[in-house]
């Protein structure tokens, strides 16, 4: 009774917004992500003053996993973002300075929540109807018969993560890796629903970069001494495997709710054993080759197979069974009795590889869709961020095999994306104005706000104080290297556009990204689309970005922004 | 520590209530975002958990939250608004002696029993509440509200089929109080494509039961993606993966088994004798078979799909993905229940004993595959329905789990309200009617054009009335209305008998009351006396004149005259299932014309209080609604308009669409009214400061 505690009343804040403190937390998290996007983004290095290994990263996953945020609106913001990342993997900065600049915007005008919530998402299904459309003008489609535009998207992701210290040339070598292991897990035979295989990596610390390498089939961790006992036995024919999912220790359970009388001079172990001994006499008799067990195998009985030529690997864990049950096509055996026939597969091949100090099992399947990432790095944290990385890309590749759309990177998408949207709110202000029954002067303000929370993400690939400039035909995204004198011949300074697919001898308007200029209609076509991508000389390679993940992040920024502008009120339980 | 407990502080407490509460009403109300202990964040716009996440301290107040939750535990609906009535109840009742009690303060003797008496006073309020609740109310409902009753159900006939338009129009203004503005519409479309994807011709209000028992199953929260994501997916989803997954075509059938399959050694309180090594082995072996024929016996009568409630032995597994099965484990006995609901199929007994026998509970399934939502595995289950449901789920997405949490509270909470709808809403009430007029009664006071005559006039008739006996309906009027208020009186003049009471018991005592009625008739003068003290108000000064003029003929001839007149009939009518109005106040400023139409007709000053009291605090509810509106939209024009329409028997226009449940609001004042007639009865608040404690013993010892 004593440890009974009276609850505490809550704290109860009205309108949460306009605390000053509450902007000045979220102004803070707004500088953070800012300065982590983009390939020249700033890293950050996330380190426990009570313990605890140092993170350096610039990925949302990473930051904000480590990033504890105690108030209830950051939190909401953190935990939309993470789920996001969750869902999609990429994007994630993307999200999160989009949501921030639109809660900031909206914050500066004064507006009553009720049209701003309209309005926002008004304008947010003119976004995605636009994105979705055929007319889109920012969008490339996807033909996985050449490598171009998916290796540009592999390339692209790995680019934007500075934390992984790659060289230009590791880059590429990383991209094309990621490629490949992508492309060998799609099944050669063309039955519906396509089901893709997996990729698994597998870490090689303290190697070069350039050591990374794509196997087809498992890898499995071993000792060097291990390895030499298995792997003298060379088998000319593809090896007969059984695997098992018990443990094969001798070990005694499942004997029911009751108890089990044993008199004294009766040794279950031996009758254990003895039927273990039974159960390798079958597999002997079956022809196996490489028997595999998830659990412990008993010593007897390993020596008792190896004496018979058949290699036995235990304590494989439950993580690889999924996979290895799929490399090898058996399915894993449950029971110490007689062992169907059926339940048997094979691989073509074992064999044993070294990288750097470890010692690899490598079972090499016939055509099964498992190839394992070997991924190296000199670093630890630089080979996490290269892990994460690298499951981004993957993850990018699947989505756009579902959705074979990508859009156009480099912050080309978000101020062409500004402009479509300026453009349709100028021509179209009527129909939108009767929609959400505001007054013109509502629309144009939140058109404003929405617009440039739109542009914030591109703004903020550019960090060493350059500037940025949009061309008054397509919409795409320019940078201007700083201290760079202000002259009326926009053509000389700038080269291409944030995407690669424009160049700047093509005779186009500039102005600044921030300044006022008036709307202008983006062209609904892909600018080059008559030549076609392959005129794009390939030295400079297109930034594309996931389409899925993209539009993904942008509904979710929008939403939650939307969420934590309707608040009015935050309840705190302080027990 | 005593505190004296008033009105005034009640009203205190409601008030920070109610400006907590009435951002979050209506349309236009927003959200409120609230944190666990746990670090949890929660969206609500939910009355409900908004005065639970408060955790209040003072008494009263959690008074209040308790009276809501058990409010809202019946109905699911209209925590803000009990919140916002019940404050400007109070504010009226303040109002009306608001300086009588100001002079109130703590502390002396004389102080105390001055207050004492002042809780008397409320007490005789608080049970002219209830009087008014469980006579006035139903008789206002059931005479005049119910031509305004609009139905959800498309035809007048016995066979409830519901429309589909209202029911549109039902969800869709129950989910602007509900979800963030701008999601209201996305749910209630769901929610409405639901409900037509989910019925049959015949399914009525069972449907309705089950989705609400068995919705936790019946639907999946999904983070990370964006609102509009959300969907109906066909058939069952179950909230976990396959153990086993073997894809199958065709003919598939299922088992649900809520045991081991595989036999074991020994069972609970038994024991096995094992002798030797070889009885070991040979056990075991026969085990392994056992297995195996069971599973064997399964595939062959084409089973391929095998729910389980319990974990399985790795032995099982294997050989069902041997034969071909696919298992589910660890379900819990909800979805089991909820299985069994939809296609009838019971957990069947596994043959034991002998090897082969036939598994007689096996059922079709359309199909049975894995879905996959956002990277995680759940298993799609499509059932074929013995019952009026026709199995869907709903998978919910949004960006963050509060969000999701709280439109799946939303979407129960409508399921809860629609349930509601289904039930008849039962009106009892007594009307006492001489012997001359009979039943019409009723009638005199809707058509009577004098409804809308003032005091004065009345006053004169009381005094034609009184000398020439019955004889005009006028008198019939006044008559009626005496008694009325004589009713009124007599819990007042027992107040022993109903401390504190609630709404069964108080109904019982009213329906003992006709024949406690002679002899309260001596204790009339007494209870009126009081009621003079009560009623030092200059507002109710004319009808209080009307009061004295009404006692000199009472106490002469007419009382045995009247005592004899006096029929007293039961009516019981019912509010019919679907009943809705317009939503947008038109339940409260109909009803609050109607009372206030009754109260003009009442001469006696307690009803009449009660009942204007009553009738203002209804409009508090459209004003709260209507504050930010501006125009033709703002609550006064809202107001004048319909009480126009009223006046000339037109139909009230609504500047909203949308309906709502009358029983929804008809429960909501009933216990908005039962929890200020418990705050009034309340006299003193004694907090005690200490932990609870057990023993009785040591709380004297803990005293020194």
């Amino acid at each position: 009774m004593s440890r009974l505690e009276t609850k505490k009343p809550s704290l109860c804040k009205s309108e949460p917004l306009t605390s000053e403190s509450v902007r000045a937390t979220l102004a803070v998290l707004k500088e953070i992500v800012t300065s982590c996007y983009g390939p020249s983004g700033r890293l950050k290095q996330l380190h426990n003053g009570l313990g605890g290994y140092v993170c350096t990263t610039s990925q949302s996953s990473a930051l904000l996993r480590n990033l504890p945020v105690t108030h209830p609106i950051l939190k909401i913001l953190t935990t939309a973002v993470q789920n996001h990342v969750l869902c999609s993997r990429d994007c994630g900065l993307f999200t999160a300075i989009l949501c921030c600049n639109l809660i900031e915007n909206v914050q500066r005008m004064d507006l009553t929540p009720t049209t701003v919530i309209k309005l926002n998402k008004h304008l947010l299904s003119l976004c995605t109807s636009y994105l979705k459309s055929e007319a889109c003008g920012c969008r490339i489609s996807v033909d996985f018969s050449s490598t171009q535009i998916p290796l540009s998207l592999t390339h692209s992701i790995i680019t934007s993560k500075p934390a992984c210290m790659l060289t230009r040339k590791e880059v590429e070598h990383i991209s094309t890796l990621i490629l490949r292991a992508f492309l060998l897990t799609i099944p050669e035979s063309t039955e519906d629903p396509v089901i893709l295989g997996q990729s698994i990596i597998v870490p090689g610390k303290g190697q070069r970069v350039t050591d990374s390498t794509v196997l087809p089939g498992i890898l499995i961790d071993m000792s060097e001494v291990q390895l030499r006992r298995l792997l003298p036995i060379q088998k000319p024919h593809a090896l007969k495997v059984a695997l098992f999912c018990i443990s094969l220790s001798g070990d005694f359970s499942d004997t029911g709710e009751g108890t089990l009388v044993v008199p004294s001079g009766v040794s279950l172990e031996n009758a254990a054993l003895d039927q273990l001994l039974n159960l390798g006499r079958q597999l002997v008799s079956d022809h196996v080759d490489l028997v595999l067990c998830q659990k412990v195998l008993h010593p007897s009985l390993k020596q008792f197979l190896s004496s018979h030529g058949i290699i036995a690997i235990d304590r494989l864990g439950v993580t690889l069974m999924e996979s290895l049950s799929k490399v090898t096509g058996t399915q894993p055996i449950g029971s110490l009795g007689s062992v169907s026939p059926s339940s048997y597969g094979s691989v073509k091949e074992v064999s044993s590889t070294q990288f750097g100090s470890k010692h690899f099992f490598h079972l090499i399947p016939d055509k099964a869709t498992v190839c394992s990432l070997l991924l190296c790095s000199r670093n630890d944290t630089a080979w996490d961020e290269l892990k994460l990385a690298c499951q981004t890309a993957l993850h990018a590749l699947q989505l756009t095999i579902k959705e074979p759309w990508v859009l156009l990177g480099g912050g080309c998408t978000e101020t062409h994306l500004a402009a479509y949207i300026r453009n349709k709110t100028h021509s179209e202000a009527e129909s939108i104005l009767k929609d959400c029954g505001c007054t013109q002067a509502e629309l144009q303000l939140m058109t404003k706000a929405f617009c440039s929370a739109l542009e914030s993400p591109a703004c903020s690939l550019e960090h060493d104080g350059g500037e940025i400039l949009t061309d008054m035909k397509y919409g795409h995204f320019w940078s201007v290297q700083a201290e760079s004198p202000s002259v009326s011949n926009w053509s000389d300074l700038l080269s291409r556009c944030g995407c690669g697919l424009l160049s700047s001898q093509e005779q186009l308007g500039w102005s600044f990204l921030r300044s006022r200029h008036p709307p202008f209609a983006p062209p609904t076509y892909l600018p080059r689309a008559d030549v076609g991508l392959a005129a794009v000389d390939s030295a400079s390679s297109l930034t594309v970005d996931c389409l899925t993940a993209k539009l993904n992040g942008l509904q979710v920024a929008i939403e939650t922004a939307n969420l934590i502008l309707d608040l009015s009120y935050i309840i705190e339980d302080k027990n | 520590m005593a505190v004296p407990a008033s009105v005034k502080t009640a009203l205190r407490v409601a008030q920070v209530l109610e400006s907590i509460v009435s951002r979050c009403l209506g349309p236009d109300g927003r959200q409120v975002l609230c944190t666990k202990p746990t670090g949890e964040v929660l969206l609500s716009r939910d009355g409900g958990r908004l005065l639970a996440a408060l955790h209040l301290e003072h008494p009263i107040a959690r008074m209040i939250v308790a009276c809501v939750s058990s409010h809202l535990k019946q109905t699911g609906d209209g925590a803000k608004t009990f919140i916002i009535f019940l404050c400007h109840l109070l504010r009226g009742l303040h109002a009306i002696t608001g300086k009588e009690k100001d002079s109130l303060s703590i502390g002396t003797m004389q102080t105390l029993e001055r207050h004492w008496k002042n809780s008397c006073q409320w007490k005789f309020i608080s049970q002219a509440l209830l009087t008014f609740q469980t006579q006035i109310l139903d008789y206002t409902m059931d005479h005049c509200l119910s031509k305004h009753f609009l139905s959800i159900f498309s035809s007048s006939a016995k066979d409830k089929t519901l429309c589909g338009g209202s029911l549109e129009l039902l969800l869709g203004a129950y989910f602007c109080g509900r979800v963030g503005r701008n999601n209201h519409k996305f749910i209630s479309k769901l929610m409405c494509d639901y409900f037509f994807k989910c019925m049959t011709y015949e399914s009525g209000v069972e449907l309705f039961e089950l989705v609400d028992d068995c919705f936790v199953e019946l639907n999946v929260g999904v983070t990370g993606l964006p609102v509009s994501d959300s969907r109906i997916v066909d058939g069952l989803v179950l909230h976990r993966d396959f153990s086993v997954y073997c894809p199958a075509e065709g003919d598939i059938r299922m088992v649900i088994v809520k045991e081991i399959i595989q036999p074991l050694f020994s069972t609970s309180r038994s024991e096995f004798m094992l002798n030797s090594e070889a009885q070991f082995q040979t056990s075991q072996f026969w085990i392994i078979e056992k297995t195996k024929a069971i599973m064997t016996q399964l595939h062959s009568q084409n089973v391929k799909l095998l729910l389980s409630s319990v974990k399985q032995p790795d032995l099982v597994i294997y050989y069902a993905r041997v034969s071909g099965i696919s298992v589910v484990e660890c379900l819990s006995s909800e979805e089991i229940s909820l299985i069994w609901r939809i296609i009838g199929l019971t957990p069947c007994e596994l043959p034991q004993t002998s090897s082969q026998c036939e598994i007689s509970n096996t059922a079709l399934v359309k199909f049975c595959k894995p879905l996959i939502l956002r990277s995680k595995r759940y298993i799609h289950l499509g059932l074929i329905s013995t019952c009026t449901f026709i199995p869907h789920s709903i998978v919910l997405c949004g960006p963050v789990l509060g969000l999701v949490e709280q439109h799946e509270s939303a979407l129960h909470g409508a399921l809860k309200m629609l349930r509601q709808l289904y039930i008849d809403l039962d009106l009892n009430y007594v009307i006492q009617a001489s012997d001359q007029n009979g039943r019409s009664n009723p009638l005199t006071y809707k058509n009577s054009q004098k409804s809308n005559q003032l005091p004065e006039i009345s006053n004169d008739s009381i005094f034609r009335s009184y000398q020439d006996v019955v004889k005009t309906k006028d008198v019939c009027e006044n008559l009626v209305v005496s008694d009325v208020e004589l009713e009124a009186n007599i819990p007042c003049s027992i107040p022993e008998v109903a401390p504190r009471d609630t709404f069964q018991t108080n109904k019982a005592q009213r329906c003992l009351s006709p024949e406690k009625n002679k002899i309260m008739d001596d204790s009339e003068l007494f209870a009126n006396s009081t009621d003079k003290s009560t009623t030092e108000n200059t507002r109710i000064e004319i009808s209080y004149e009307n009061l004295q003029v009404t006692e000199i003929p009472r106490k002469g001839n007419l009382l045995p005259l009247r005592s004899k007149s006096l029929d007293i009939c039961y009516h019981s009518s019912s509010v019919p299932a679907g009943c809705v109005l317009p939503v947008g106040g038109s339940f409260e400023i109909l009803l609050h014309y109607y009372l206030l139409n009754y109260a003009k007709k009442c001469q006696q000053s307690e009803e009449t209080i009660v009942i204007t009291l009553i009738a203002n605090a209804l409009l508090s509810i459209p004003q709260t609604l209507y504050k930010s509106k501006k125009g033709n939209n703002s609550f006064p024009q809202i107001y004048l308009s319909s009480i126009h329409a009223l006046q000339t028997h037109q139909p009230m226009v609504s500047s909203q669409v949308g309906l709502e449940s009358v029983t929804g609001k008809y429960q909501l004042l009933t216990s908005v009214l039962q929890c200020l007639a418990k705050i009034l009865t309340i006299d003193l608040i004694i907090s005690v400061r200490r932990q609870p404690q057990k023993n009785c013993d040591q709380d004297s010892e803990d005293e020194l």
